[in-house]
């Protein structure tokens, strides 16, 4: 490899340092974000599965109830 | 509105999730190519002017952020539309990070370009105090009780954010700054190469497509959350 790409003419240390501590924040934020929406999920289905029947009964007439359970294992 | 109802919206979430997770590792891998590899390096600036590829994205993403949540707080306070409030909650963040984003790697820059890491000049502080609003902003639909308390300070804050974003856009040609004036404008032509243009604009689509996923990521959680609280009141 070009000793050049890494030293950038001796701005390296900046250069690489910027792109690096983008990529580190974007990836912290990308897994919060998604480890709270999986935990999220998972609480949903689980109160759903502990529903009383009465109310299970209910909650299984509304759409949205299906999109996110099913969802659920399509999450990125 | 049919069309925004929470399960027809809840659809249209998980599509716009599965097509940008099929599109962002390609598109980051070019972007990053272009930046560190292909595009040329700036005759005074040397290589240090590849930052400029993070640094003048994020700094855009950043400003229409705060524009977008400004728009939609004040359309929430006259007319009371909570999908708003949704979409705004999910979008402060992001702009935060990129608020950061622009005033680390700008000081980054800062170093070897103007020979310090900060100057307290009218563009840096302006972002700094864009930053400031968005954790007050932040803070303000998290730590609020009160719903039309919490939609007052969201609002009160977005106007006066607004007015900072015209002091960011035109501190350079206002005051006399180190930061230099605006190489792209809406109007007029551009003064960069295309050589140089071309990883810029990779780089905000790789971003645009960061924040699209982010966004989505966490507007579903906003919905899931309402659908819990209904849980418990069923």
């Amino acid at each position: 490899m070009n000793i050049n790409f890494i030293t950038m003419d001796g701005y390296g240390l900046y250069v690489w340092s910027s792109f690096i501590f983008t990529i580190v924040v974007c990836l912290y934020v990308f897994i919060r974000t998604r480890q709270t929406l999986k935990k999220l999920e998972k609480d949903f289905k689980v109160e759903v599965e502990n529903l009383s029947e009465e109310k299970s009964r209910d909650f299984n007439k509304s759409k949205i109830r299906r999109e996110i359970l099913a969802s659920k294992s399509e999450t990125i | 509105m049919k069309f925004s109802s929470p399960s027809k919206l809840f659809g249209l979430v998980n599509i716009g999730l599965k097509s940008i997770s099929k599109f962002i590792i390609p598109l980051l891998i070019i972007s990053l190519v272009s930046a560190l590899l292909l595009s040329p390096q700036d005759y005074i600036q040397g290589n240090s002017v590849r930052i400029m590829y993070i640094h003048v994205p994020s700094a855009w993403i950043s400003l229409a952020c705060f524009a977008t949540i400004a728009f939609l707080s004040i359309l929430n306070f006259l007319f009371k539309i909570k999908n708003t409030f949704l979409i705004y909650k999910s979008l402060a963040p992001i702009g935060l990070l990129f608020s950061i984003i622009t005033i680390v790697t700008g000081s980054i820059w800062g170093k070897p370009t103007w020979g310090t890491w900060w100057v307290w000049d009218s563009r840096l502080t302006s972002v700094l105090v864009l930053a400031l609003f968005y954790v007050a902003f932040i803070f303000s639909y998290k730590f609020i009780s009160n719903e039309e308390k919490s939609i007052r300070s969201c609002t009160l804050i977005s106007v006066l954010g607004l007015i900072n974003l015209f002091i960011i856009k035109y501190s350079v040609d206002w005051w006399s700054t180190l930061h230099q004036p605006a190489s792209i404008k809406f109007t007029g032509e551009a003064t960069i190469h295309p050589s140089m243009l071309v990883p810029l604009f990779l780089m905000l689509c790789t971003f645009l497509l960061y924040c699209g996923l982010i966004f989505l990521m966490k507007y579903k959680t906003e919905i899931i959350r309402i659908k819990k609280k209904g849980l418990k009141r069923l």
